[in-house]
């Protein structure tokens, strides 16, 4: 058996109306440009798709929307990350309800948690619904808090439901760490990676990641995870380092960029909410003259 | 300069009697060791050597006695890491003279300059030899001190004998980025993974490896190099796996552990120097035990 939760999976950010209010028929354009262009699956609302700067309601609605959109072409996850672990909770069951196909959730902010209480957040979370729940580990944005490999172990003996982590280290030991100590247990356990580091991470067991600028350029995202599942290093190689400059030049401020990118491709979804800027004109023009010089113009998809 | 490939380093502990001083009759019979199981050449005092613990004249006496040892059978990379530069520059020199073939030297210890003062430092301490300069990018080993890819930049256009860098930051975005730009700037310019964490770094473009654990268990370290380098990743994860098992089990107890694990290997060399305190009757024992359970150590060499 292996996992649904692989290849290059898209996390779609948030469009806004100018008046920074949801922009649902635009999210739903978006929805179906991510499952058109080779996402193998979705996931939203992550940090990307301003996670916390929605309500809970609006969370609720649109994760409707992305069940509904999605339609069981690929599955669906949400995430449901949030300050408060009683709000997570209950994004959990709502996720459940509506008819997603799994939850993602970091470890909890602000707290700097020690690991027993990581370890008896994600039992909880776990036992609460009967979906496929994956972790995932960011220790830089989180001030060292972070899942180690025995942390891994247990949740894994004891939770059947626990299938997979989001490692976002982007580092080799923390990466190996975790992974010798899931793979071992639980073969067909989900090691995913952030952003699109997959050169560094497939060859250690990792079976896929999340995107930072699949909205912009699907079809690198395809051809890197192709060419590292085939071990055309190489080939990889190039590929990795392009998409890697990608990120390079959204990471700052993100997703403010990104989104200006979006609209140089011809897919606007609106401002950012603040506390982040929303891209100027200036920055949508420097991120266009990166695109062109990259070559992404010409070899990705523009417009919806 | 001459173009000078590393490939596999072995960083040798450095033998202390019972008195804590250098034991070079041991250190005689570890280089011997180290060149009959696999090092292309040798990296020495690295911290894994406590160069921090011998005093000025030891450094240059240890450098110099390694390079009569090896009398030209394999090349010797000084590690001259100070705090100030002047210090840093003169054993840079030094080494030089008595025929080391290149040097490597991290941020200056415990000072926390200011990025342009950081530039200054390797650019002095580069341009004391002709011979190539490796920088040793240990975050961890340095409280934080990072090397950012902007630095390594203006140092390839300010030093032209700036050949690499060996990475212990185990970051893929940094290696990344560097390996982006710099050897469009540098032609042959170099990326060593700083330990035995090669998989990741290789697939981003490595070509060597400094290796502090060649003391202990060399075969495993040749056979992670090897399949690195004929670019056989996906067959090289279970090597990677068991190193970082035993990486994980040295850890906690830093050169200590090293020093243990050679006298479980029974290639006794001593204790660490003060301030750093051998591993009590327990720890001991528990590194045994952890040792015993990784199953590659079975094939090392138990004696000289």
């Amino acid at each position: 058996m292996t996992t649904k939760f692989k290849g290059v999976m898209q996390s779609p950010v948030t469009p806004f109306k100018d008046d920074f209010s949801l922009d649902l028929p635009t999210f739903e354009r978006l929805l179906d440009f991510h499952v058109r262009t080779g996402a193998t699956a979705i996931s939203w609302p992550h940090h990307k798709g301003e996670s916390l700067n929605l309500t809970i309601a609006e969370r609720k609605l649109f994760a409707e929307a992305a069940v509904r959109v999605v339609n069981g072409r690929i599955p669906v996850t949400i995430h449901v990350s949030a300050l408060a672990v009683e709000d997570t909770m209950e994004l959990a069951r709502h996720a459940q309800d509506i008819g997603a196909d799994g939850i993602l959730a970091i470890t909890p902010y602000f707290w700097t948690p020690s690991l027993e209480a990581i370890h008896a957040y994600f039992v909880r979370l776990c036992r609460s619904i009967e979906l496929p729940v994956l972790s995932y580990n960011s220790p830089s944005y989180l001030a060292g808090v972070e899942i180690t490999g025995d942390l891994i172990s247990r949740l894994i003996e004891q939770l059947p439901n626990f299938v997979g982590v989001k490692e976002a280290s982007f580092n080799s030991e923390k990466f190996l760490e975790i992974s010798r100590a899931a793979l071992a247990m639980r073969p067909d356990f989900a090691m995913l990676t952030g952003v699109e580091y997959l050169l560094p991470s497939v060859p250690l067991g990792g079976i896929g990641s999340y995107s930072a600028a699949g909205s912009i350029c699907p079809n690198l995202c395809s051809q890197l995870f192709d060419a590292c599942m085939r071990g055309d290093w190489p080939l990889a190689r190039e590929l990795q380092y392009k998409i890697s400059w990608l990120w390079l030049l959204f990471r700052d401020q993100y997703p403010s960029s990104l989104k200006g990118g979006m609209v140089m491709m011809g897919r606007p979804v609106g401002p950012t909410r603040a506390p982040l800027p929303t891209a100027t004109a200036e920055r949508q023009a420097h991120v266009r003259s990166e695109l062109e010089r990259l070559g992404i113009l010409e070899t990705e998809p523009h417009g919806w | 300069m001459p173009f000078y490939q590393p490939g596999l380093l072995h960083a040798p502990v450095t033998p202390f009697t019972r008195e804590r001083t250098i034991d070079f009759d041991h250190y005689a019979k570890l280089i011997e060791f180290h060149l009959a199981n696999g090092a292309d050449g040798l990296a020495l005092p690295m911290h894994a050597g406590e160069s921090v613990s011998l005093s000025d004249g030891e450094r240059r006496t240890l450098v110099e006695f390694a390079i009569k040892q090896v009398n030209g059978r394999k090349p010797v990379v000084a590690h001259v890491s100070e705090t100030g530069t002047a210090i840093a520059a003169a054993l840079a020199r030094h080494s030089e003279q008595h025929g080391a073939t290149a040097i490597i030297a991290t941020t200056p210890y415990y000072w926390t300059p200011p990025a342009a003062m950081v530039l200054e430092h390797f650019i002095q301490v580069g341009s004391a030899v002709t011979i190539p300069f490796f920088l040793y990018n240990a975050p961890d080993e340095m409280q934080g001190a990072k090397v950012n890819p902007e630095l390594c930049l203006k140092l390839i256009a300010q030093l032209p004998n700036f050949a690499g860098v060996v990475d212990l930051s185990l970051d893929w975005q940094f290696m990344i980025e560097l390996m982006t730009d710099a050897p469009r700037m540098r032609p042959g310019f170099q990326l060593l993974a700083g330990t035995e964490l090669m998989v990741s770094a290789s697939a981003i473009g490595a070509t060597g490896m400094l290796a502090p654990l060649a003391g202990i268990a060399p075969r495993l370290v040749r056979e992670l190099y090897d399949l690195c380098r004929d670019q056989k990743l996906f067959e090289a994860r279970k090597v990677q796996e068991q190193i970082a098992a035993l990486r994980q089990a040295l850890k906690p107890g830093g050169v200590a552990s090293l020093k243990a694990a050679m006298r479980v290997m029974s290639r006794d060399c001593g204790e660490p120097r003060p301030p750093v305190l051998a591993l009590d009757a327990a720890a001991y024992q528990k590194l045994v035990g952890e040792l015993e359970a990784i199953a590659a150590l079975r094939a090392e060499a138990r004696d000289w």
